[in-house]
């Protein structure tokens, strides 16, 4: 499956909204181990949100070496590809296991209070 | 009852900031009748018009009436208040037309083209800041970060006001977004609840702990926030300089240094104001290849 993400979005992929959007065209294909490919031309904006919802809670249920053999990214800027490694980073260790979740959130809150 | 509040000499001074949460502080019951006097102001910087404008709201939606006292304004105040759409907004007058500001702008929800237009044309397409069109919209893409945190975490009942300004001299762009939601501390503490901790945390660690990569206030860990941590990363990078306002927590994000303090005087909304130069030879983007695994 290719998916024109500016037919789809337009010009600004900014929102959990529209990142929904393409979560849910793409998620059941990844989950029958499906090829993806997201063709990100002409779609100058980037933001968190987007990638979060489209591409980073992807790692809930699929794994890191599944998404890199059926998911490929193209044709997106470089400042949105700054964006969405730091969303990915950030999912991975969100997503790893409930165990480091529930280790995250207590050592933040330990972090905050030492501050 | 009847309230007059006189408003003084607004810049953006910390003690500034002050005198506008104070102004604020002065309104918080329902039902006021409020007139804005502006014989003692000499001069109202962009933070202070975002801040009026949302307080004028603020006022309203309790039930009260809030007038502005226009002939008590002196007349290049007028002028920059028409030129940036503040008197057209507040139905006094045309504007706004093109000048030094950004015009002010209440969203009461978040429409992104609508945005995208203020950002990108408004705010960077001004021909004051000579960048390629790849950069505009990798700062735009990050100024929309401010926006869709105040619309997903604040709550604020009147929505997000903005107003902005060109400083040729020190080659500068401003923009101040404000909310009168309930505070980026208020979240933290409430994300932390089930921790008997969490009542003592003090806002400027609320602040430090929100600006920190990976934290969120959103439930299940959607949100993932992304936002603080982008737009530091950005300012820092391209030498500009970031402030956050919310309860007593302060913060400063600039090339040098990162700033969490608590201050005196209180304010339960959170204020932002971002301050970019306009000097392309600031700005770089780091490289990106395209070909590596992502996950």
């Amino acid at each position: 499956m290719k998916l024109n993400v500016y037919e789809l979005i337009g010009e600004n992929c900014l929102t959990m909204g529209d990142g929904q959007k393409v979560y849910d065209l793409i998620h059941p294909e990844l989950s029958a181990d499906r090829f993806v490919e997201l063709d990100f031309t002409k779609v100058g904006v980037f933001a968190s949100p987007f990638f979060n919802v489209a591409i980073g809670q992807l790692l809930r249920d699929i794994k890191s070496e599944d998404l890199n053999r059926l998911l490929k990214v193209s044709n997106m800027t470089s400042a949105g590809l700054a964006v969405l490694r730091r969303v990915i980073e950030n999912s991975k260790r969100y997503y790893s296991d409930e165990k480091t979740r529930k280790a995250v959130d207590e050592i933040l809150l330990e972090k905050v209070e030492n501050l | 009852m009847k309230i007059t509040l006189s408003i003084p000499t607004i810049n953006d001074r910390p003690d500034d900031f002050d005198m506008l949460f104070s102004l604020w502080s002065q309104i918080n019951s329902d039902s006021l009748d409020v007139t804005f006097d502006f014989s003692r102001c000499g001069f109202l910087r962009h933070n202070a018009v975002a801040f009026l404008g949302g307080l004028a709201h603020l006022i309203e939606s309790r039930s009260g009436n809030a007038t502005f006292n226009w002939n008590t304004l002196q007349n290049n105040i007028l002028t920059n208040l028409g030129q940036n759409g503040f008197l057209a907004a507040f139905k006094h007058g045309g504007g706004p037309w093109t000048g030094n500001s950004i015009p002010y702008r209440e969203d009461k929800i978040l429409d992104k083209n609508s945005m995208m237009d203020y950002l990108k044309v408004k705010w960077l397409g001004r021909g004051w800041v000579h960048v390629s069109e790849l950069l505009q919209n990798a700062i735009a893409g990050r100024v929309w970060e401010i926006y869709t945190n105040a619309f997903e975490h604040a709550k604020s009942p009147i929505g997000v006001f903005s107003c902005g300004q060109h400083y040729p001299r020190r080659k500068e762009l401003q923009l101040t977004v404000v909310d009168f939601g309930v505070g980026i501390p208020s979240n933290v503490r409430l994300f932390f609840r089930d921790d008997p901790r969490a009542e003592s945390l003090s806002a400027a660690n609320c602040l430090k702990w929100a600006f920190q990569r990976g934290t969120t206030t959103k439930p299940n860990g959607t949100g993932r926030g992304m936002g603080l941590d982008l737009l530091k990363e950005f300012v820092k990078v391209n030498k500009g300089k970031l402030e956050i306002f919310s309860h007593k927590g302060y913060a400063m994000v600039d090339e040098k240094q990162e700033i969490f303090m608590n201050r005196e005087t209180s304010f339960e909304g959170t204020l932002i104001n971002i301050t970019l130069i306009c000097d392309e030879s600031y700005y770089r983007l780091a490289s990106e290849a395209g070909e590596e695994l992502i996950f």
